[in-house]
Protein backbone atom coordinates (compact mmCIF):
# COMPACT_ATOMS: atom_id res chain seq x y z
CA UNK A 1 0.00 0.00 0.00
CA UNK A 2 2.80 2.38 -0.85
CA UNK A 3 0.48 4.85 -2.57
CA UNK A 4 -1.47 5.29 0.64
CA UNK A 5 1.62 6.33 2.51
CA UNK A 6 2.45 8.95 -0.05
CA UNK A 7 -1.06 10.32 -0.31
CA UNK A 8 -1.99 13.26 1.87
CA UNK A 9 -4.26 12.49 4.77
CA UNK A 10 -6.82 15.06 3.62
CA UNK A 11 -7.30 13.27 0.32
CA UNK A 12 -7.89 9.91 1.96
CA UNK A 13 -10.38 11.47 4.36
CA UNK A 14 -12.27 13.19 1.54
CA UNK A 15 -12.27 9.97 -0.47
CA UNK A 16 -13.67 7.89 2.41
CA UNK A 17 -16.41 10.37 3.27
CA UNK A 18 -17.39 10.64 -0.39
CA UNK A 19 -17.30 6.88 -0.89
CA UNK A 20 -19.77 6.37 1.98
CA UNK A 21 -22.09 9.19 0.92
CA UNK A 22 -22.00 8.70 -2.85
CA UNK A 23 -21.96 4.91 -3.09
CA UNK A 24 -23.60 4.06 0.26
CA UNK A 25 -27.20 4.81 -0.77
CA UNK A 26 -26.96 2.85 -4.02
CA UNK A 27 -25.21 -0.01 -2.27
CA UNK A 28 -28.09 -0.18 0.22
CA UNK A 29 -30.51 -0.69 -2.65
CA UNK A 30 -28.40 -3.42 -4.24
CA UNK A 31 -28.16 -5.28 -0.93
CA UNK A 32 -31.91 -4.95 -0.37
CA UNK A 33 -32.61 -6.42 -3.81
CA UNK A 34 -30.92 -9.67 -2.78
CA UNK A 35 -32.10 -9.76 0.82
CA UNK A 36 -34.91 -12.08 1.86
CA UNK A 37 -34.67 -11.10 5.49
CA UNK A 38 -32.90 -8.01 6.80
CA UNK A 39 -34.10 -6.88 10.19
CA UNK A 40 -32.79 -4.14 12.41
CA UNK A 41 -30.16 -4.11 13.95
CA UNK A 42 -28.29 -6.53 11.68
CA UNK A 43 -25.69 -4.76 9.57
CA UNK A 44 -26.32 -7.22 6.73
CA UNK A 45 -29.28 -9.37 5.66
CA UNK A 46 -29.70 -12.61 7.60
CA UNK A 47 -31.20 -14.46 4.63
CA UNK A 48 -30.02 -13.77 1.08
CA UNK A 49 -31.87 -14.88 -2.02
CA UNK A 50 -33.74 -14.11 -5.20
CA UNK A 51 -37.24 -14.59 -3.79
CA UNK A 52 -38.40 -11.05 -4.56
CA UNK A 53 -37.03 -11.21 -8.11
CA UNK A 54 -39.46 -14.05 -8.80
CA UNK A 55 -42.22 -12.13 -7.06
CA UNK A 56 -41.66 -9.00 -9.16
CA UNK A 57 -41.09 -10.80 -12.46
CA UNK A 58 -44.26 -12.80 -11.98
CA UNK A 59 -46.46 -9.76 -11.56
CA UNK A 60 -48.40 -8.20 -14.43
CA UNK A 61 -48.50 -4.84 -12.64
CA UNK A 62 -44.72 -4.78 -12.89
CA UNK A 63 -44.09 -6.38 -16.28
CA UNK A 64 -46.72 -4.36 -18.18
CA UNK A 65 -45.35 -0.97 -17.10
CA UNK A 66 -41.84 -2.09 -18.03
CA UNK A 67 -43.07 -3.05 -21.50
CA UNK A 68 -44.97 0.25 -21.77
CA UNK A 69 -41.89 2.19 -20.67
CA UNK A 70 -39.64 0.50 -23.19
CA UNK A 71 -42.13 1.05 -26.01
CA UNK A 72 -42.68 4.72 -25.09
CA UNK A 73 -39.00 5.42 -24.64
CA UNK A 74 -37.96 3.69 -27.85
CA UNK A 75 -40.54 5.55 -29.93
CA UNK A 76 -39.88 8.93 -28.30
CA UNK A 77 -36.08 8.66 -28.48
CA UNK A 78 -36.11 7.43 -32.08
CA UNK A 79 -38.49 10.16 -33.22
CA UNK A 80 -36.39 12.75 -31.41
CA UNK A 81 -33.28 11.41 -33.14
CA UNK A 82 -35.03 11.56 -36.49
CA UNK A 83 -35.76 15.27 -36.15
CA UNK A 84 -32.84 16.39 -33.98
CA UNK A 85 -29.84 14.80 -35.67
CA UNK A 86 -30.46 16.52 -39.03
CA UNK A 87 -30.98 19.77 -37.15
CA UNK A 88 -27.69 19.23 -35.35
CA UNK A 89 -26.00 18.78 -38.71
CA UNK A 90 -27.58 21.98 -40.00
CA UNK A 91 -26.49 23.94 -36.94
CA UNK A 92 -22.94 22.67 -37.24
CA UNK A 93 -22.39 22.77 -40.98
CA UNK A 94 -24.86 24.98 -42.83
CA UNK A 95 -25.17 28.73 -42.97
CA UNK A 96 -28.73 30.01 -42.88
CA UNK A 97 -30.54 33.08 -41.61
CA UNK A 98 -31.33 33.12 -37.90
CA UNK A 99 -28.98 30.22 -37.14
CA UNK A 100 -27.67 31.67 -33.87
CA UNK A 101 -31.13 32.66 -32.69
CA UNK A 102 -32.58 29.21 -33.39
CA UNK A 103 -29.64 27.41 -31.80
CA UNK A 104 -29.94 29.64 -28.83
CA UNK A 105 -33.66 29.04 -28.40
CA UNK A 106 -32.94 25.36 -27.78
CA UNK A 107 -30.57 26.21 -24.98
CA UNK A 108 -32.93 28.83 -23.58
CA UNK A 109 -35.77 26.30 -23.65
CA UNK A 110 -34.12 24.35 -20.89
CA UNK A 111 -34.22 27.37 -18.60
CA UNK A 112 -37.99 26.83 -18.31
CA UNK A 113 -38.79 24.73 -15.22
CA UNK A 114 -39.97 21.44 -16.65
CA UNK A 115 -42.64 20.57 -14.14
CA UNK A 116 -44.39 23.93 -14.54
CA UNK A 117 -44.16 23.53 -18.31
CA UNK A 118 -45.74 20.06 -18.11
CA UNK A 119 -48.62 21.51 -16.11
CA UNK A 120 -49.29 23.96 -18.93
CA UNK A 121 -49.06 21.18 -21.52
CA UNK A 122 -51.32 18.95 -19.43
CA UNK A 123 -54.05 21.58 -19.44
CA UNK A 124 -53.80 21.94 -23.24
CA UNK A 125 -53.75 18.15 -23.71
CA UNK A 126 -56.77 17.84 -21.45
CA UNK A 127 -58.73 19.86 -23.99
CA UNK A 128 -57.28 17.90 -26.93
CA UNK A 129 -58.00 14.52 -25.30
CA UNK A 130 -54.33 13.64 -25.36
CA UNK A 131 -54.09 13.05 -21.61
CA UNK A 132 -53.52 9.40 -20.80
CA UNK A 133 -52.61 8.53 -24.37
CA UNK A 134 -49.44 6.92 -25.71
CA UNK A 135 -48.77 9.71 -28.20
CA UNK A 136 -49.42 12.45 -25.71
CA UNK A 137 -46.64 11.08 -23.52
CA UNK A 138 -44.35 10.51 -26.52
CA UNK A 139 -44.61 14.15 -27.64
CA UNK A 140 -43.74 15.48 -24.22
CA UNK A 141 -40.91 13.01 -23.72
CA UNK A 142 -39.38 14.09 -27.03
CA UNK A 143 -38.94 17.52 -25.47
CA UNK A 144 -36.69 16.07 -22.78
CA UNK A 145 -34.45 14.50 -25.39
CA UNK A 146 -34.03 17.53 -27.60
CA UNK A 147 -31.16 19.36 -25.96
CA UNK A 148 -28.92 16.34 -25.60
CA UNK A 149 -29.79 15.15 -29.12
CA UNK A 150 -28.91 18.47 -30.71
CA UNK A 151 -26.00 19.57 -28.60
CA UNK A 152 -23.79 16.47 -28.54
CA UNK A 153 -24.16 15.63 -32.27
CA UNK A 154 -23.70 19.29 -33.27
CA UNK A 155 -20.41 19.41 -31.36
CA UNK A 156 -19.37 16.17 -33.08
CA UNK A 157 -20.25 17.39 -36.59
CA UNK A 158 -18.37 20.59 -35.84
CA UNK A 159 -15.34 18.64 -34.68
CA UNK A 160 -14.91 16.81 -38.01
CA UNK A 161 -12.16 18.62 -39.93
CA UNK A 162 -13.75 20.25 -43.01
CA UNK A 163 -10.60 19.28 -44.93
CA UNK A 164 -11.75 15.64 -44.84
CA UNK A 165 -15.03 16.54 -46.50
CA UNK A 166 -13.38 18.93 -48.95
CA UNK A 167 -11.04 16.14 -50.02
CA UNK A 168 -14.13 14.12 -50.88
CA UNK A 169 -15.60 16.96 -52.92
CA UNK A 170 -12.30 17.42 -54.75
CA UNK A 171 -12.40 13.77 -55.79
CA UNK A 172 -15.78 14.43 -57.34
CA UNK A 173 -18.07 12.90 -54.74
CA UNK A 174 -21.56 14.34 -54.35
CA UNK A 175 -22.58 16.03 -51.14
CA UNK A 176 -24.73 13.06 -50.14
CA UNK A 177 -21.91 10.61 -50.82
CA UNK A 178 -19.48 12.68 -48.77
CA UNK A 179 -22.00 12.81 -45.96
CA UNK A 180 -22.66 9.06 -45.98
CA UNK A 181 -19.07 7.92 -46.42
CA UNK A 182 -17.11 10.53 -44.48
CA UNK A 183 -19.21 12.68 -42.16
CA UNK A 184 -21.65 10.12 -40.80
CA UNK A 185 -19.13 7.42 -39.79
CA UNK A 186 -17.06 10.06 -37.99
CA UNK A 187 -20.05 11.33 -36.06
CA UNK A 188 -21.48 7.89 -35.30
CA UNK A 189 -20.09 7.44 -31.76
CA UNK A 190 -21.45 10.83 -30.70
CA UNK A 191 -24.84 10.09 -32.26
CA UNK A 192 -24.97 6.76 -30.41
CA UNK A 193 -23.98 8.45 -27.15
CA UNK A 194 -26.69 11.09 -27.52
CA UNK A 195 -29.22 8.32 -28.18
CA UNK A 196 -28.23 6.39 -25.06
CA UNK A 197 -28.21 9.48 -22.85
CA UNK A 198 -31.62 10.58 -24.07
CA UNK A 199 -32.97 7.03 -23.80
CA UNK A 200 -32.02 6.51 -20.17
CA UNK A 201 -33.18 10.03 -19.30
CA UNK A 202 -36.63 9.34 -20.74
CA UNK A 203 -36.84 5.80 -19.36
CA UNK A 204 -36.60 7.11 -15.81
CA UNK A 205 -38.59 10.30 -16.26
CA UNK A 206 -41.35 10.61 -13.71
CA UNK A 207 -42.76 14.06 -14.43
CA UNK A 208 -44.22 13.61 -17.92
CA UNK A 209 -45.60 10.14 -17.20
CA UNK A 210 -47.30 11.43 -14.07
CA UNK A 211 -48.81 14.61 -15.48
CA UNK A 212 -49.58 13.50 -19.04
CA UNK A 213 -49.81 9.70 -18.92
CA UNK A 214 -51.48 8.83 -15.63
CA UNK A 215 -53.70 7.06 -14.87
CA UNK A 216 -54.17 5.21 -18.19
CA UNK A 217 -50.46 4.97 -19.00
CA UNK A 218 -48.43 3.46 -16.18
CA UNK A 219 -44.69 3.53 -16.70
CA UNK A 220 -41.88 1.80 -14.84
CA UNK A 221 -40.72 4.93 -12.92
CA UNK A 222 -44.30 5.42 -11.69
CA UNK A 223 -44.30 1.87 -10.30
CA UNK A 224 -40.98 2.67 -8.66
CA UNK A 225 -42.41 5.89 -7.25
CA UNK A 226 -45.40 4.17 -5.72
CA UNK A 227 -43.48 1.17 -4.38
CA UNK A 228 -40.70 3.32 -2.91
CA UNK A 229 -42.64 3.93 0.27
CA UNK A 230 -44.16 0.43 0.50
CA UNK A 231 -43.73 -1.80 3.50
CA UNK A 232 -42.00 -4.49 1.46
CA UNK A 233 -38.72 -2.76 0.77
CA UNK A 234 -37.42 -5.36 -1.65
CA UNK A 235 -39.93 -4.64 -4.42
CA UNK A 236 -38.61 -1.21 -5.33
CA UNK A 237 -35.06 -2.42 -4.73
CA UNK A 238 -35.43 -5.25 -7.23
CA UNK A 239 -36.96 -2.89 -9.78
CA UNK A 240 -34.11 -0.41 -9.34
CA UNK A 241 -31.40 -3.02 -9.73
CA UNK A 242 -33.14 -4.76 -12.61
CA UNK A 243 -33.60 -1.62 -14.72
CA UNK A 244 -30.92 0.79 -13.57
CA UNK A 245 -27.85 -1.45 -13.43
CA UNK A 246 -27.96 -2.34 -17.17
CA UNK A 247 -28.56 1.35 -17.96
CA UNK A 248 -25.61 2.35 -15.82
CA UNK A 249 -23.37 -0.10 -17.65
CA UNK A 250 -24.37 1.33 -21.03
CA UNK A 251 -24.12 4.91 -19.77
CA UNK A 252 -20.53 4.31 -18.72
CA UNK A 253 -19.73 3.79 -22.40
CA UNK A 254 -20.86 7.34 -23.12
CA UNK A 255 -18.75 9.04 -20.50
CA UNK A 256 -16.20 10.11 -23.10
CA UNK A 257 -18.86 12.51 -24.39
CA UNK A 258 -19.51 13.89 -20.96
CA UNK A 259 -16.07 15.43 -20.72
CA UNK A 260 -15.57 18.52 -18.61
CA UNK A 261 -15.04 20.70 -21.63
CA UNK A 262 -18.00 19.39 -23.55
CA UNK A 263 -20.41 19.77 -20.65
CA UNK A 264 -19.07 23.15 -19.64
CA UNK A 265 -19.46 24.45 -23.18
CA UNK A 266 -22.81 22.82 -23.65
CA UNK A 267 -24.16 24.83 -20.77
CA UNK A 268 -22.42 27.98 -21.93
CA UNK A 269 -19.76 28.18 -19.25
CA UNK B 1 -12.76 26.02 -30.83
CA UNK B 2 -14.42 27.80 -33.70
CA UNK B 3 -18.13 27.95 -34.09
CA UNK B 4 -19.45 26.13 -37.18
CA UNK B 5 -17.43 26.43 -40.30
CA UNK B 6 -19.82 26.44 -43.21
CA UNK B 7 -18.63 24.42 -46.15
CA UNK B 8 -20.07 26.58 -48.82
CA UNK B 9 -17.04 28.13 -50.46
CA UNK B 10 -15.97 25.23 -52.75
CA UNK B 11 -17.07 25.14 -56.37
CA UNK B 12 -18.83 21.78 -55.89
CA UNK B 13 -20.81 22.96 -52.87
CA UNK B 14 -24.40 23.93 -53.65
CA UNK B 15 -25.34 27.57 -53.90
CA UNK B 16 -25.94 29.75 -50.91
CA UNK B 17 -29.68 29.81 -51.45
CA UNK B 18 -29.93 26.03 -51.51
CA UNK B 19 -27.85 25.83 -48.35
CA UNK B 20 -30.06 28.33 -46.56
CA UNK B 21 -33.19 26.50 -47.59
CA UNK B 22 -31.73 23.15 -46.53
CA UNK B 23 -30.65 24.55 -43.17
CA UNK B 24 -34.07 25.97 -42.40
CA UNK B 25 -35.79 22.79 -43.57
CA UNK B 26 -33.62 20.61 -41.34
CA UNK B 27 -34.32 22.59 -38.18
CA UNK B 28 -38.03 23.09 -38.95
CA UNK B 29 -39.31 19.99 -37.12
CA UNK B 30 -37.56 20.50 -33.76
CA UNK B 31 -38.40 24.21 -33.91
CA UNK B 32 -42.06 23.33 -34.47
CA UNK B 33 -41.96 21.04 -31.43
CA UNK B 34 -40.38 23.81 -29.40
CA UNK B 35 -43.07 26.28 -30.40
CA UNK B 36 -46.06 23.96 -30.00
CA UNK B 37 -44.97 22.33 -26.75
CA UNK B 38 -43.12 25.13 -24.94
CA UNK B 39 -43.99 28.54 -26.29
CA UNK B 40 -47.70 28.14 -27.02
CA UNK B 41 -48.73 26.25 -23.84
CA UNK B 42 -46.78 28.70 -21.68
CA UNK B 43 -48.31 31.76 -23.33
CA UNK B 44 -51.76 30.17 -23.21
CA UNK B 45 -51.30 29.33 -19.54
CA UNK B 46 -50.19 32.82 -18.55
CA UNK B 47 -53.06 34.33 -20.54
CA UNK B 48 -55.51 31.92 -18.92
CA UNK B 49 -54.45 32.77 -15.40
CA UNK B 50 -55.13 36.45 -16.10
CA UNK B 51 -58.77 35.79 -16.91
CA UNK B 52 -61.25 36.14 -14.09
CA UNK B 53 -64.79 34.80 -14.49
CA UNK B 54 -67.49 37.41 -14.15
CA UNK B 55 -71.17 37.89 -15.07
CA UNK B 56 -70.31 39.03 -18.59
CA UNK B 57 -67.94 36.15 -19.39
CA UNK B 58 -64.22 36.08 -18.62
CA UNK B 59 -62.55 39.34 -17.79
CA UNK B 60 -58.95 40.42 -17.57
CA UNK B 61 -57.79 40.64 -13.97
CA UNK B 62 -55.38 39.55 -11.27
CA UNK B 63 -58.00 37.81 -9.13
CA UNK B 64 -56.42 34.37 -9.31
CA UNK B 65 -53.08 35.69 -8.17
CA UNK B 66 -54.72 37.62 -5.36
CA UNK B 67 -56.28 34.36 -4.23
CA UNK B 68 -52.86 32.67 -4.31
CA UNK B 69 -51.22 35.43 -2.28
CA UNK B 70 -54.08 35.48 0.20
CA UNK B 71 -53.79 31.76 0.86
CA UNK B 72 -51.41 31.13 3.77
CA UNK B 73 -50.67 27.54 2.75
CA UNK B 74 -49.73 28.50 -0.82
CA UNK B 75 -47.45 31.22 0.48
CA UNK B 76 -45.82 28.83 2.96
CA UNK B 77 -45.12 26.43 0.07
CA UNK B 78 -43.69 29.25 -2.01
CA UNK B 79 -41.34 30.36 0.77
CA UNK B 80 -40.32 26.80 1.53
CA UNK B 81 -39.57 26.10 -2.16
CA UNK B 82 -37.39 29.19 -2.45
CA UNK B 83 -35.57 28.52 0.81
CA UNK B 84 -34.97 24.84 0.02
CA UNK B 85 -33.67 25.74 -3.44
CA UNK B 86 -31.29 28.44 -2.24
CA UNK B 87 -29.96 26.31 0.61
CA UNK B 88 -29.35 23.34 -1.72
CA UNK B 89 -27.66 25.56 -4.32
CA UNK B 90 -25.36 27.18 -1.78
CA UNK B 91 -24.31 23.86 -0.27
CA UNK B 92 -23.84 22.06 -3.59
CA UNK B 93 -21.75 24.94 -4.94
CA UNK B 94 -19.59 25.21 -1.81
CA UNK B 95 -18.91 21.47 -1.65
CA UNK B 96 -18.21 21.16 -5.35
CA UNK B 97 -15.92 24.19 -5.28
CA UNK B 98 -13.98 22.45 -2.52
CA UNK B 99 -13.78 19.23 -4.54
CA UNK B 100 -12.81 21.11 -7.72
CA UNK B 101 -10.08 22.99 -5.87
CA UNK B 102 -8.77 19.77 -4.36
CA UNK B 103 -8.69 18.17 -7.81
CA UNK B 104 -6.98 21.21 -9.34
CA UNK B 105 -4.01 20.85 -7.00
CA UNK B 106 -3.75 17.08 -6.64
CA UNK B 107 -2.99 14.20 -8.88
CA UNK B 108 -2.64 10.47 -8.54
CA UNK B 109 -4.95 7.63 -7.78
CA UNK B 110 -6.84 9.24 -4.91
CA UNK B 111 -7.66 12.32 -6.96
CA UNK B 112 -8.85 10.16 -9.85
CA UNK B 113 -11.14 8.22 -7.53
CA UNK B 114 -12.53 11.40 -5.98
CA UNK B 115 -13.17 12.77 -9.48
CA UNK B 116 -14.99 9.60 -10.51
CA UNK B 117 -17.10 9.57 -7.33
CA UNK B 118 -18.10 13.20 -7.76
CA UNK B 119 -19.37 12.43 -11.28
CA UNK B 120 -21.28 9.30 -10.24
CA UNK B 121 -24.65 11.11 -9.72
CA UNK B 122 -24.69 11.98 -13.45
CA UNK B 123 -25.56 8.35 -14.05
CA UNK B 124 -28.22 7.99 -11.36
CA UNK B 125 -31.81 9.05 -12.14
CA UNK B 126 -33.71 11.13 -9.55
CA UNK B 127 -36.20 8.43 -8.76
CA UNK B 128 -33.43 5.89 -8.07
CA UNK B 129 -31.41 8.12 -5.75
CA UNK B 130 -34.53 9.31 -3.94
CA UNK B 131 -35.54 5.75 -3.18
CA UNK B 132 -31.94 4.85 -2.30
CA UNK B 133 -31.76 7.73 0.17
CA UNK B 134 -35.01 6.63 1.80
CA UNK B 135 -33.32 3.31 2.50
CA UNK B 136 -29.97 4.83 3.40
CA UNK B 137 -31.04 7.75 5.60
CA UNK B 138 -34.42 6.48 6.70
CA UNK B 139 -35.28 4.97 10.07
CA UNK B 140 -33.19 1.81 10.63
CA UNK B 141 -31.42 2.54 7.36
CA UNK B 142 -27.84 1.66 6.53
CA UNK B 143 -26.42 4.96 7.80
CA UNK B 144 -28.02 4.44 11.19
CA UNK B 145 -26.70 0.87 11.29
CA UNK B 146 -23.19 2.03 10.42
CA UNK B 147 -23.27 4.80 13.04
CA UNK B 148 -24.46 2.36 15.69
CA UNK B 149 -21.55 0.09 14.85
CA UNK B 150 -19.19 2.85 15.93
CA UNK B 151 -21.22 3.55 19.05
CA UNK B 152 -23.33 6.54 17.96
CA UNK B 153 -26.89 5.80 18.98
CA UNK B 154 -28.60 9.20 18.73
CA UNK B 155 -29.29 9.13 14.99
CA UNK B 156 -32.40 11.07 14.02
CA UNK B 157 -33.48 10.49 10.47
CA UNK B 158 -33.84 13.45 8.10
CA UNK B 159 -36.39 11.41 6.12
CA UNK B 160 -39.71 13.31 5.81
CA UNK B 161 -38.13 16.52 7.09
CA UNK B 162 -36.86 19.39 4.91
CA UNK B 163 -33.33 18.03 5.42
CA UNK B 164 -34.18 14.87 3.43
CA UNK B 165 -34.73 16.58 0.05
CA UNK B 166 -31.88 18.98 0.87
CA UNK B 167 -29.42 16.07 1.08
CA UNK B 168 -30.78 14.55 -2.13
CA UNK B 169 -30.53 17.87 -4.01
CA UNK B 170 -26.93 18.37 -2.93
CA UNK B 171 -26.14 14.76 -3.86
CA UNK B 172 -27.68 15.08 -7.33
CA UNK B 173 -26.10 18.43 -8.08
CA UNK B 174 -22.45 17.80 -7.28
CA UNK B 175 -21.22 16.64 -10.71
CA UNK B 176 -22.22 19.60 -12.84
CA UNK B 177 -20.43 22.30 -10.83
CA UNK B 178 -17.43 20.01 -10.31
CA UNK B 179 -17.16 19.68 -14.10
CA UNK B 180 -17.86 23.32 -14.89
CA UNK B 181 -15.62 24.69 -12.12
CA UNK B 182 -12.93 22.15 -12.96
CA UNK B 183 -12.86 23.43 -16.54
CA UNK B 184 -12.57 27.00 -15.25
CA UNK B 185 -9.88 26.26 -12.67
CA UNK B 186 -7.75 24.36 -15.17
CA UNK B 187 -7.34 27.60 -17.09
CA UNK B 188 -5.53 29.27 -14.19
CA UNK B 189 -1.83 28.79 -14.84
CA UNK B 190 0.45 27.37 -12.17
CA UNK B 191 2.77 30.30 -12.84
CA UNK B 192 0.20 32.84 -11.71
CA UNK B 193 -0.34 30.94 -8.47
CA UNK B 194 3.39 30.46 -7.84
CA UNK B 195 4.05 34.13 -8.54
CA UNK B 196 1.42 35.12 -6.00
CA UNK B 197 2.87 32.68 -3.50
CA UNK B 198 6.36 34.09 -4.03
CA UNK B 199 4.99 37.53 -3.24
CA UNK B 200 3.78 36.16 0.07
CA UNK B 201 0.09 35.60 -0.66
CA UNK B 202 -1.58 33.00 1.59
CA UNK B 203 -3.99 30.35 0.33
CA UNK B 204 -7.23 32.25 1.13
CA UNK B 205 -5.95 35.32 -0.67
CA UNK B 206 -4.92 33.28 -3.73
CA UNK B 207 -8.39 31.73 -3.71
CA UNK B 208 -10.24 35.04 -3.54
CA UNK B 209 -8.02 37.13 -5.80
CA UNK B 210 -6.73 34.71 -8.41
CA UNK B 211 -8.84 31.56 -8.57
CA UNK B 212 -12.38 32.78 -7.91
CA UNK B 213 -12.33 35.60 -10.50
CA UNK B 214 -11.38 33.00 -13.11
CA UNK B 215 -14.37 30.81 -12.33
CA UNK B 216 -16.87 33.58 -11.65
CA UNK B 217 -18.85 32.91 -14.80
CA UNK B 218 -18.71 29.13 -14.30
CA UNK B 219 -20.00 29.59 -10.76
CA UNK B 220 -22.89 31.75 -11.93
CA UNK B 221 -23.89 29.28 -14.63
CA UNK B 222 -23.61 26.33 -12.26
CA UNK B 223 -25.78 28.23 -9.77
CA UNK B 224 -28.41 28.94 -12.41
CA UNK B 225 -28.54 25.33 -13.60
CA UNK B 226 -28.86 23.90 -10.10
CA UNK B 227 -31.43 26.51 -9.11
CA UNK B 228 -33.61 25.79 -12.16
CA UNK B 229 -33.36 22.05 -11.63
CA UNK B 230 -34.18 22.12 -7.92
CA UNK B 231 -36.95 24.71 -7.90
CA UNK B 232 -39.05 22.72 -10.35
CA UNK B 233 -38.38 19.26 -8.99
CA UNK B 234 -41.02 16.76 -8.03
CA UNK B 235 -39.62 13.30 -7.34
CA UNK B 236 -37.11 14.24 -4.64
CA UNK B 237 -39.46 16.24 -2.39
CA UNK B 238 -42.31 13.81 -3.09
CA UNK B 239 -40.37 10.82 -1.79
CA UNK B 240 -38.17 12.43 0.86
CA UNK B 241 -39.84 15.64 1.94
CA UNK B 242 -42.30 16.49 4.71
CA UNK B 243 -46.04 16.29 3.97
CA UNK B 244 -46.28 20.02 4.67
CA UNK B 245 -45.09 22.49 3.58
CA UNK B 246 -44.75 21.12 0.07
CA UNK B 247 -42.40 22.19 -2.66
CA UNK B 248 -44.27 23.72 -5.59
CA UNK B 249 -43.73 20.66 -7.81
CA UNK B 250 -45.52 18.38 -5.34
CA UNK B 251 -48.12 21.07 -4.62
CA UNK B 252 -48.94 21.47 -8.34
CA UNK B 253 -49.15 17.74 -8.92
CA UNK B 254 -51.58 17.35 -6.02
CA UNK B 255 -53.64 20.34 -7.12
CA UNK B 256 -53.87 19.11 -10.70
CA UNK B 257 -53.91 15.33 -10.29
CA UNK B 258 -55.68 14.71 -6.99
CA UNK B 259 -57.78 17.81 -6.44
CA UNK B 260 -58.52 18.31 -10.15
CA UNK B 261 -58.20 22.09 -9.99
CA UNK B 262 -56.30 22.97 -13.16
CA UNK B 263 -56.92 26.73 -12.74
CA UNK B 264 -55.12 26.79 -9.40
CA UNK B 265 -52.33 24.51 -10.63
CA UNK B 266 -51.76 26.94 -13.50
CA UNK B 267 -51.37 29.88 -11.13
CA UNK B 268 -48.86 27.84 -9.10
CA UNK B 269 -47.00 26.95 -12.28
CA UNK B 270 -46.82 30.59 -13.36
CA UNK B 271 -45.54 31.57 -9.90
CA UNK B 272 -42.85 28.91 -10.24
CA UNK B 273 -41.94 30.18 -13.71
CA UNK B 274 -41.79 33.75 -12.42
CA UNK B 275 -39.35 32.81 -9.67
CA UNK B 276 -37.29 30.79 -12.12
CA UNK B 277 -37.37 33.52 -14.75
CA UNK B 278 -35.22 35.82 -12.63
CA UNK B 279 -32.49 33.20 -12.65
CA UNK B 280 -33.06 31.95 -16.19
CA UNK B 281 -33.01 35.49 -17.59
CA UNK B 282 -29.68 35.98 -16.01
CA UNK B 283 -28.49 32.54 -17.18
CA UNK B 284 -29.43 33.40 -20.75
CA UNK B 285 -27.68 36.77 -20.51
CA UNK B 286 -24.50 35.10 -19.23
CA UNK B 287 -24.65 32.53 -22.02
CA UNK B 288 -25.06 35.23 -24.66
CA UNK B 289 -22.08 37.02 -23.20
CA UNK B 290 -19.80 33.99 -23.32
CA UNK B 291 -21.08 33.15 -26.81
CA UNK B 292 -20.03 36.63 -27.91
CA UNK B 293 -16.71 36.33 -26.10
CA UNK B 294 -15.94 33.12 -27.96
CA UNK B 295 -16.53 34.63 -31.37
Amino acid sequence: MSFLRRAPLGGILLLSVMAVLMVGPILTVVVWAFAEKWRYPNLLPTVWGLKYWYVMLGRDTVINPIVTSIALTTVATSLAALICWPAAYAFARLRFPGRQVFLFSFVAAQAVPKFALFVSIAVVFLRLDLIGTFWGVVFVQMLSAMLVMIWIPAAAFRGIPPALEEAGFDLGASRLRVFLLITLPQAMPALAASYVLAYVGILFEVDSALLIGAPQITTMPLVLLSSASQVIVQEAAVLCVMIWVPCFAVLLLTRRFMSSKGIAQGFGA
Amino acid sequence: MTIAKPLASGAKAPGAFLEQAAGLALIAAPMALLITLILLPTVAMIWGTLQVPSDSGAQFGLGRYQAFFADAYSMANLRYTLFQTLASCATALTLSLGIALYLRFSEGRIATMIHALSLFPLFVPSVVISYALVRFLGPNGLLQLLLEQVGFTHYRTPYLTPVGPYIAFVWENLPLPVLVLGAGLSQVSDHAIEAARDLGAKAPRILVEILLPQVRRSLLIAFALIFLGVIGSFTVPYLLGPPAPEMLGVFMQRTLGNLRRPEEAQVQAVMLMLMASVVSGFYIATMLQSERGRR
